[in-house]
């Protein structure tokens, strides 16, 4: 027999658990609690851990924050689902609308005690529920479809500016240097210094594949075709033609070089003085990078309407141009990256007329 | 007894646990996370954060904390172990180039004591990719033999953009927890 007893006539305070399954009271009462809770300073959760004092507000909020957010999802959630009556939707609307309202005071009061990424990531987030919650409310009032692709990311009055607070320095990983033999290298371009290479992926049978380009000096590469995820490293003076990759590319350590290619997801690490014309799903992505440059994707050949289409990359999102910075941590602008001036891109580039085969020069 | 055995208790009783993804950025934990919930995954951004996930699995509810791989932001992994049940290790098996940063990044972790009684599930990801390296393989590089006695530990190879591999890491995973945590029902 389980014993009974307090713990078990009420669900935990400030445990996201006890929001993940409950009604929409539930979530009120829980962010009721979760209100007063924040303006004194210990949590049952705070006290009961050995580790985690009070030293840690940061754990602290992260756990708040966490219950609250996932009221809020919850909230929104109900309110989608219910085929049913319109004033019950409406309810779980409201609901949700309160506790995004909670979450934003929360970062609020905590953001004094906040390193600036958390603070960005959790302004994010309630930003991102605040755009889900709107489009639930034209959902309500019986509209057409709505499209949640260009929500937008960061409030317009963040309650502190992030940019005040000293960005922090993470200790260095232990670097361990045992290297990794014996491992065959997978498709690709490797070492090669003013070369043109072509590949056709639409010939071979590597579609199923990914491709990695490393350690090339002033070369041109045209990839034609679809590969599943592309790796590149270390390019200097380098032009890059790619087709379609149905994953993501992962670009580290490049510069001086050009890419055009079209990909779900665009990862680049330390990359300097370079430009990419992308068409991407997702926000392209810099770390460590300067003198970055972004454009919309300029590339044609025979064929790459198809390639894309069977990538599900047909559809211009307008991505190219939302760069995440993960350097830069603050509301204004990355000093890393802009964008290409319009007077000075690249005219579609056609490489129908290049074929498999390596010209040396 | 003590706050721990407390803490133990209530959870038991809500067969809560509470499973931390972690790995290298572009490994392919999001899109795990959203496949086993049955979410759409055709556009997924990079992690700028953490995501949570409540997920119902068996008779247990599983809380999943996917934090972002990015290198910027792997010193806040640390604001994350409190009471880990289950560590999910993610690799990018194609992404051979990377395998000595994974494997350092992952002794670095294992080292955290927060972290000490968890049990660790590793994930060779994307195998739907030819030539990714097989699982064997990625114990072999990460040097997960070397922890042999001090953890419970298991490598599953998967794919995410298939799903296979999936529901076998996360019934070991599941199971091992529970047969700790859960021993005295
Ligand atoms: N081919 C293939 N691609 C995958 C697989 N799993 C993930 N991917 C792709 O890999 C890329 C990275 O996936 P994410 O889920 O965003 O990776 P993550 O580990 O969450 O990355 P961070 O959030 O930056 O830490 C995406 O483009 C996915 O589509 C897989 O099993 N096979
Ligand atoms: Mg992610």
């Amino acid at each position: 027999m389980p014993s009974g007893g307090a713990a078990g006539m009420e669900p935990e305070p400030d445990q996201p658990k006890a929001v993940a399954g409950g009604g929409r009271r539930k979530h009120l009462a829980m962010l009721e609690r979760l209100s007063k809770h924040s303006s004194s300073s210990t949590t049952s959760t705070a006290s009961a851990l050995p580790d985690s004092t009070s030293a840690s507000p940061v754990v602290a909020f992260l756990t708040r924050f966490a219950a609250a957010k996932l009221a809020a999802e919850s909230a929104l959630s109900a309110c989608r689902a219910s085929s049913s009556p319109e004033d019950e939707a409406t309810a779980s609307l409201a609901a949700a609308a309160a506790a995004i309202d909670d979450l934003d005071r929360l970062v609020a009061e905590s953001s004094h005690a906040l390193p600036p990424y958390e603070l960005r990531s959790a302004l994010a987030a309630a930003a991102d529920l605040r755009a889900a919650h709107r489009a639930a409310a034209s959902e309500i009032r019986p509209k057409k479809s709505f499209s949640f692709r260009n929500k937008s990311r960061a409030p317009k009055n963040p309650p502190q500016d992030p940019a005040t607070v000293p960005p922090p320095q993470p200790p260095p990983p232990e670097q361990p240097k045992p290297s990794i033999d014996v491992i065959l290298p997978g498709f690709g371009f490797r070492a090669r210094n003013g070369a043109t290479l072509v590949k056709d992926l639409r010939v071979s049978n590597d579609k199923d594949g990914d491709f990695t380009l490393a350690d090339l000096v002033s070369c041109e590469v045209f990839l034609k075709g679809k590969c599943r995820a592309l790796y590149v490293h270390k390019l200097r003076d380098c032009r890059v033609f790619v087709g379609a990759v149905i994953g993501s590319v992962l670009i580290e350590d490049v510069e001086g070089c050009t890419f055009v290619m079209a990909a779900h997801q665009i990862r680049i690490h330390e990359a300097r003085a370079t430009d990419f014309y992308l068409r991407v799903r997702s926000r392209p992505i810099i770390e460590d990078c300067s003198g970055v440059r972004f454009a919309p994707h300029a590339l044609k050949y025979d064929g790459i309407d198809e390639d894309l289409k069977e990538s599900g990359l047909e559809e211009e999102t307008g991505n190219w141009a939302n760069v995440d910075d993960f350097k830069w941590l603050r509301a204004v602008q990355s000093p890393n990256w802009c964008l290409v001036p319009e007077e000075e891109r690249l005219q579609t580039v056609d490489i129908s007329e290049i074929h498999e085969r390596e010209h040396d020069s | 007894m003590g706050l721990l055995s407390i803490i133990r208790k209530i959870k038991r009783k809500e067969k809560e646990m509470r499973i931390l993804m972690v790995g290298l950025d572009n490994s392919g934990k999001t899109t795990i996370v959203l496949k086993i919930n049955g979410e759409d995954t055709s556009v997924i951004s990079p992690t700028l954060g953490f995501n949570i996930k409540t997920i119902k699995y068996q008779k247990y509810s599983l809380n999943i904390w996917d934090v972002g791989g990015q290198k910027t932001i792997r010193s806040y992994w640390r604001n994350y172990f409190e009471q880990t049940d289950g560590l999910v290790w993610v690799v990018d098996s194609s992404d051979v180039r990377r395998l000595d940063d994974c494997r350092a990044e992952l002794h670095n972790l294992l080292k955290e004591e927060r972290l000490a009684g968890a049990s660790l599930l590793v994930f060779a990801n994307k195998q739907d990719i030819q030539g990714a390296l097989k699982p064997a393989e990625i114990a072999k590089v990460l040097d997960l033999a070397a922890m042999e006695k001090s953890r419970h530990w298991q490598i599953v190879g998967c794919s995410a953009a298939t799903g296979d591999g999936l529901l076998q890491g996360f019934d070991w995973l599941v199971q091992d927890v529970a047969s700790r945590i859960y021993v005295l029902d």
